[in-house]
Order: C-alpha cells, then sequence, then structure tokens
C-alpha cells in the first residue's frame, strides 16, 4: 500500500503510532499451546507420530488435548467475564474468535472421544466396544472432525492479527502462515525431543529431523517475508519492524526468535541429521531452542503491533 | 431511517476540552475512560509553529470492524447508524479493541474513584456498576437522541460550534451541506469502515 497521508493537515500526523497494550503475555502463550497441540494432533493422525502410550492412549494425543485445553483455559482466564465464555461461540460468521473457540471445542470433544476408546484399564480395553473404537468408520471420521478442527485451531489466532484493520504490521497472512510453520515446526520438534527415550529407528529420525529443518527454513523465511513486507508497506509496519530490529524488542525478536529460535535450531539440525550418522542429542536441543523460540516469536509480533494513526 | 453522524471543523476547534469533559458527565464514565478525547500536537517550528487540536469520538461506521470481530454478538449496529456495546452480552474478549483502526474501544478491568480507590456517592451513581471485564465506547449519545431530537452532549456543549451533529442520509441537512460544499474527509477511509464521522479542514 502507497504512503498514506492525512488529508486533514495534508501529510502531518497529529497522532503518533501507538503500540497495542490490551494483549501480551497471556495470548502468547494461548496461541503457542493451541498451535503446538493442534499440530501434534494433527502429525499422530497423518503421519503416525504417536511419542508412546499412556494407558494405551498415544501421548501425542494426550498432549496434544493437554496444550489445547491449557491454551483454552488461558483464554477463558483473560476474559474479562470468564463465566460468559459460551457466549463467544455466537459469531463464527465474522469473528475469527469465535470460530476458534468453536473449533476448540469441537476438537477436544470429537479427539476426546476417539482417545479415551484406546484406555487400556488392567490387562483390558474396557471401552474397546465403543463404535468409534480404533480405525472403524466412525472412528476414522472423529479423527478427520478432530484434525480439521486442530487445523483451525493451529490458525486462526493468526487469522485473528490478519483480519485486524486497525494494525497494519498484524494485517497479513503471513501471520497465519508463521503460526502454522511454526506449530509443525514445534511439534516436529517434540517428537525429535521424545526420541531420546524412545526407540526410533535412524531413518525415521533422518525424516523428521528432515521436516523439522523444512520447517524451521519456511518459518525463517516467512519471517523475512513479514519483516520486508512491514518495511515496504505502511508507514506505522514499518515502525513495528523497526522497534522489532533495532528497539525494545531487539533481544527477544533478533536474538530469542531468530538466532536461537530459528538460525542456531536449523544448523544443529542441520549437522546432527546429515553431518555424521543421525545425532539424537543435537536434534533434541535443536528442537529445544525450537519451543521458546516459537513462544517468543509469538510474543514479539503480537507487541510490536502498533496502531496507525488516523488523525 | 436517518444515518446520524457529525462534522467536525478543525478551524473552529479551539482547545478547549469542553466537549470531552461533558461527555465524561454525560456518560458518567470512570477515570481512564474517554469517549471524546482530543488530541493536540505542537507542528512546525517559529515563526511558523501552531498547535492542532483534534477532537475524536467513535465514528460509528457503517461497516464497523468491531462489530465483525465480537465474538459473542454484543455490538450492534442500530438502524440509524449508531453502533453500541451491549454490556450485559460482552466477555471482555478486546477483539473490538484490537481491530477499530481509531481506537475508539476501552477495555475497564478495574472501576475506582478519581479520588481514591472508594467511589464518592455521585461516582456510586453515575459510574456503571456493570462496567468491570467489559468495553466501553461512545454511544453517540442515543439516550439523548431517544427522548427526542437532542443533541448529543459533546455536540450541545462546544462553544464555537466545531461539533455539527445531524442526518447524513438527508441532503439538505447542515452536515451533508458541510460535507459537500468543504471536502469533508472520513479518517483513514483506507481501512474501508466508512465512518459516519467527517473532519473539515
Amino acid at each position: 500500500m502507497a504512503a498514506v497521508t492525512n488529508p486533514f493537515t495534508a501529510g502531518t500526523w497529529i497522532m503518533e503510532p501507538k503500540p497495542q497494550n490490551f494483549w501480551g503475555v497471556p495470548h502468547t502463550s494461548w496461541f503457542f499451546a493451541m498451535g503446538v497441540g493442534g499440530a501434534l494432533f494433527i502429525n499422530r493422525v497423518l503421519f503416525g507420530i504417536e511419542l508412546g502410550r499412556i494407558l494405551g492412549m498415544t501421548v501425542a494425543d494426550l498432549l496434544g488435548m493437554i496444550l489445547i485445553g491449557i491454551g483454552g483455559l488461558i483464554l477463558i482466564g483473560d476474559l474479562g467475564k470468564p463465566l460468559r465464555v459460551l457466549r463467544a461461540l455466537l459469531n463464527p460468521r465474522t469473528s475469527w474468535i469465535s470460530v476458534g473457540a468453536i473449533a476448540d471445542f469441537v476438537f477436544l470433544i470429537f479427539a476426546g472421544l476417539w482417545v479415551i476408546a484406546d484406555l487400556e484399564w488392567q490387562g483390558g480395553r474396557p471401552l474397546a466396544g465403543l463404535p468409534w473404537a480404533g480405525n472403524s468408520p466412525l472412528g476414522i471420521a472423529f479423527q478427520v472432525i478432530a484434525a480439521a478442527a486442530a487445523f483451525i485451531v493451529i490458525v486462526y489466532p493468526g487469522l485473528v492479527l490478519a483480519a485486524s484493520p486497525s494494525i497494519p504490521f498484524w494485517n497479513t497472512t503471513l501471520i497465519p502462515l508463521q503460526f502454522l510453520s511454526f506449530a509443525f515446526a514445534s511439534a516436529v520438534g517434540l517428537a525429535l525431543i521424545f526420541a531420546l527415550w524412545l526407540p526410533v529407528p535412524p531413518a525415521l529420525l533422518t525424516a523428521w529431523a528432515s521436516a523439522e529443518i523444512l520447517l524451521l527454513a519456511v518459518t525463517l523465511l516467512l519471517f523475512v517475508a513479514h519483516l520486508l513486507q512491514g518495511t515496504a508497506s505502511h508507514a506505522t509496519a514499518k515502525v513495528a519492524v523497526t522497534r522489532l530490529l533495532k528497539g525494545e524488542l531487539h533481544v527477544p525478536f533478533v536474538w530469542g526468535t531468530l538466532i536461537a529460535g530459528l538460525l542456531l535450531p536449523l544448523f544443529l539440525g542441520l549437522y546432527g541429521a546429515y553431518a555424521a550418522s543421525p545425532a539424537p542429542g543435537l536434534l533434541a536441543l535443536s528442537a529445544l531452542l525450537a519451543l521458546p523460540g516459537n513462544w517468543l516469536s509469538k510474543y514479539t509480533v503480537i507487541k510490536a503491533g502498533n496502531y496507525a494513526p488516523f488523525l | 431511517m436517518p444515518r446520524w453522524g457529525m462534522v467536525i471543523d478543525l478551524a473552529r476547534c479551539v482547545g478547549c476540552y469542553a466537549c470531552t469533559i461533558a461527555c465524561k458527565v454525560e456518560n458518567g464514565t470512570p477515570p481512564g475512560v474517554w469517549y471524546a478525547p482530543v488530541y493536540e500536537r505542537e507542528v512546525g517550528s517559529y515563526p511558523t509553529a501552531k498547535r492542532l487540536f483534534l477532537p475524536t469520538l467513535c465514528y460509528h461506521c457503517k461497516n464497523p470492524p468491531c462489530m465483525k470481530a465480537c465474538p459473542t454478538k454484543a455490538i450492534s449496529k442500530r438502524e440509524d447508524g449508531i453502533v453500541l456495546v451491549d454490556r450485559e452480552k460482552c466477555c471482555g474478549s478486546r477483539a473490538c479493541v484490537a481491530a477499530c483502526p481509531y481506537g475508539a474501544l476501552t477495555f475497564v478491568d478495574e472501576i475506582k474513584g478519581e479520588f481514591g480507590d472508594e467511589l464518592n456517592p455521585w461516582e456510586r451513581a453515575r459510574y456503571p456498576q456493570d462496567g468491570v471485564g467489559t468495553v466501553h465506547k461512545c454511544t453517540l449519545c442515543s439516550h439523548r437522541i431517544d427522548e427526542g431530537n437532542h443533541e448529543p452532549a459533546c455536540v450541545q456543549t462546544c462553544p464555537t460550534h466545531c461539533r455539527i451533529f445531524g442526518d447524513l442520509e438527508d441532503p439538505g441537512s447542515e452536515v451533508s451541506k458541510l460535507i459537500r460544499e468543504r471536502n469533508g474527509a472520513q479518517p483513514r477511509p483506507e481501512a474501508g469502515t466508512d465512518p459516519s464521522v467527517y473532519y473539515l479542514r
């Protein structure tokens, strides 16, 4: 978009770009938990990355549900009127928060029902007779519905930001794409961490590491594209980019997200996967660094948002 | 059906803040909540320095992004164009605060008195008791309009007739004439919100 001049004062803005201060750590944690949780579930459905079993139920599914549950609780706790949370389901036609809230509930219901059917207790599977147990047609339908809801859960926080016309730095589809790629990178990263304790064949470990490397590289490119777009598009978005690269958000963004959260894990992952035989310790370290990088990326992007002057 | 709106003549504003205070008195807004703030800035340098004043309010957009973003349908637009928040329905998600390009909505997380934590009798009577944890915004004094052809408090109080209220749908109204004759401009038209408030230079 071309530079916008103030129609009232022939170019002089009365107002400064104003940093938003209504969203911060709780929203970051909510977005992070839901993203990683949703990606864990989808990775299990599509690629069979189970991360072991507890009481017969896959750890990936349980962890995914726990993370999405935690994200939901943070969301509810952050509401000004938490007891009115069910009202947030009322406006899915235009409100991404409403769409996301519905997806949260759908995911927890369908994933929960499917997972619980695998429960093993005292040597038996007491719920194996449920019509959706295992890979029955109904079971597959439950998984597809839950996976679709998980996908929405991953991207809708990004869409909440991208749909905001008031904050130019957020107003881009690159944000939901970042959320998507970093969520899957973190979920695959958790598999690399779990691989320290699980019997994972080297070929599979290399495949996971390759996926992690690819996702981290894509995420890095998306951040570079976002910074370039912010610099070139709107004066207020340019202010946000300056705050990220040179201002008060410099350390958590440049050092925390770009270097420690993306570049370093990328190099460690490349070295750990291809330099010699797969090095599980290095791959786990790479994944461990990417997790806080993911959280910090969301925190810094949220905090960098500022309102464009309108007068 | 009218579309209520406002024209703000910047050449007439002297920065007295009477509109801001009249609004606070009329609506009983708690500390930190301003429905009609006036922004002020010095521009230029001696000998051509000057002060600019910009009175603002909720612009009651024809296409309000706050209403779209609200997950609980707590924000609605009346047939006469006035955009209102129903605090009984608001869950305090602040999605509307993020969406509004004009910073017109305020989330209230506590209500304290102007002179300490305790509310004085006037504050107890006037501050919205249901207001904590919800979003507050200018109502264009819809209660006065509904009572019968009254102007919003900020308009009635303005000593320089800088704020002019009227029906944007009526081509013969004073606001429509001013917009037409003096090229009234809407704030941030690129946001696509079609505000019901126009500014005159």
